[in-house]
């Protein structure tokens, strides 16, 4: 993990709110990172729903430090801050999205090396995007600890999340 | 152009409910899919097309894995191709 240290770089995105957030806004902070789209039918939700169950399992826990829910659309043509802010109040309150420029998106996915395909449009113009289907955790140096697909469950999340927090150690001087 | 609106919470359940009602149906008729005409097209009706040819895709790919766990895997005969 030392060697790929991946996650380097920064970004400029757009959150629901629109604001600017740059990835050094996150510095000092635990993570929960999930890439997905608003069109999606159904894998993103559940996952949505499952970061977000996670989150509210360790804020339970006395003690720990807050883990910030983030979400990256690889769907930036279609999911503007509006349609992030429509999406994303079914879930987690402080669940945030960000958006962008195509290039920016798409720069922010590759430092996770995250994998995004837009397939074919129908006649409505519309798409499936073909995407990687991971939580990924962030250590408050802003570079990725571990990662979750959809076999973990929020109590096994949480579980690790937890772990990680026990023993972190920075891994970049 | 108008960007079309993703569904909400409320209008994804709804297809999903109508999606499993179908594929409940498939399976009480062998995936004879002449006997859930009705169900069908509600569930068609309920969700986006795209999201239809998805699930479709899911329910063939679900039934192809049922078949390699029960059956086994059969290499289909090379069709002329080298």
């Amino acid at each position: 993990l030392r060697a790929l240290a991946l996650g380097q770089g920064d970004f400029r995105l757009l959150d629901q709110a629109g604001r600017w957030r740059r990835k050094a806004d996150f510095r000092g902070q635990w993570v929960l990172l999930y890439f997905g789209f608003t069109h999606c039918p159904d894998i993103c939700p559940e996952e949505l729903g499952k970061l977000s169950r996670a989150v509210a399992l360790l804020e339970r826990e006395p003690g720990l430090p807050p883990v910030q829910p983030l979400f990256i659309t690889v769907d930036p043509e279609r999911d503007d801050a509006a349609a992030l802010g429509r999406y994303l109040q079914d879930f987690h309150p402080r669940l945030l999205g960000l958006t962008g420029s195509p290039e920016e998106v798409r720069a922010a996915g590759s430092a996770y090396r995250v994998y995004a395909s837009a397939g074919p449009k129908d006649e409505d113009g519309d798409y499936i995007v073909d995407h990687t289907v991971l939580i990924y955790l962030l250590g408050p140096d802003g570079l990725f600890l571990d990662y979750y697909g959809r076999s973990k469950t929020d109590a096994q999340i949480a579980q690790s999340v937890r772990r990680h927090m026990e023993t972190y150690e920075p891994l970049l001087d | 152009v108008v960007k079309m609106s993703a569904p909400t919470m409320e209008e994804r359940k709804a297809c999903w409910g109508a999606r499993d009602e179908f594929w409940r149906c498939l399976d009480r008729h062998a995936d004879d899919d002449s006997k859930c005409e009705k169900l069908r097209l509600s569930f068609e009706s309920r969700c986006p097309q795209q999201w239809v040819k998805y699930f479709d895709k899911r329910r063939d790919f679900l039934k192809y894995k049922r078949k390699l766990e029960t059956e086994g895997y059969h290499p289909p005969e090379a069709a002329g191709k080298s």
